[in-house]
């Protein structure tokens, strides 16, 4: 089963959850509080949260707290950095052929017109 | 913690029909970007190329999901065995002589990341090749 990070962020409810215990560590219930879905519900997503990383559970007394492990959220934007490598790359290759590309459509473009206002003239 | 498309902006010194023949002419294509068999600017085309490290070479699969011809052009990218899936939109904005680029892709976080045949360094090393040796080369020698 796909344990990552991309799939703790996939649903509104984690990302909440993540943006809430981001905040303070809370407990089951505290958390349950937030939301409108079951206290069951609420930790399932939790338990995808620790499989994936993103939420550590610390024994408090009798209490168990969800807290927030957020280094993992780095890969998302390493993740998304090598494409804007990519790309950045491909628009300056680009850019270069444009520019070195002898067969431009500006030039004829503007012959033409230039052509048939001679022509126009000319009559 | 809402995924932002990726955007990135170029403006270039050639008008619109120029920059459109480059994005969707496949012989232009193959001079800056990939090289593709065919390539038909048309809802539904699907096209495949092979971009990757020497080693480790993954084929890409893209659908045409949008086309307006010389402003819009959107398809799907996705990998041959890996899941996800992502779309990539180009579009041009005409600015006197000049076309603005505007590049969105979105869905890159569906790529699984855990995948060790899949991880950054291939990537980085894929693309750092092609794009700084090959295309490079390639250009410099041509013109």
């Amino acid at each position: 089963m796909r344990r990552d990070v991309f799939q703790a962020i996939a649903t509104p409810t984690r990302r909440e959850i993540i943006n809430l215990v981001a905040k303070q560590s809370l407990n089951l219930n505290s958390l349950t509080e937030n939301f409108n879905i079951s206290r069951p519900a609420i930790s399932k997503h939790i338990k995808i949260l620790t499989e994936c990383g993103l939420v550590v559970i610390k024994q408090q007394g009798r209490e168990r707290y969800c807290e927030a492990n957020l280094e993992s959220l780095a890969h998302v934007s390493q993740w998304i950095e090598q494409y804007k490598v990519f790309w950045t790359n491909k628009l300056d290759a680009l850019g270069n052929f444009l520019s070195k590309e002898p067969g431009t459509v500006s030039k004829p473009a503007i012959k033409k017109a230039t052509l048939k206002s001679i022509k126009k003239n000319r009559k | 913690m809402k995924h932002e498309p990726f955007v990135i902006e170029r403006t270039y010194d050639a008008p619109v029909e120029k920059v459109w023949k480059a994005i969707t002419d496949k012989d232009q294509m193959k001079e800056w970007y990939f090289n593709i068999a065919t390539f038909k600017p048309e809802v539904g085309f699907e096209f495949q190329f092979e971009a990757g490290s020497e080693d480790k070479k993954y084929l890409h699969l893209c659908k045409i999901t949008d086309v307006e011809s010389g402003k819009k052009l959107r398809y799907s990218w996705r990998y041959d065995n890996v899941p996800g899936n992502s779309f990539v939109t180009f579009e041009l904005f005409a600015e006197g002589n000049k076309t603005r680029l505007k590049l969105t892709h979105e869905g890159l976080e569906t790529f699984v990341t855990d995948n060790p045949d899949f991880a950054k360094e291939s990537f980085v090393k894929g693309w750092g090749h092609i794009i700084g040796k090959s295309l490079k080369e390639y250009v410099e020698k041509k013109f």
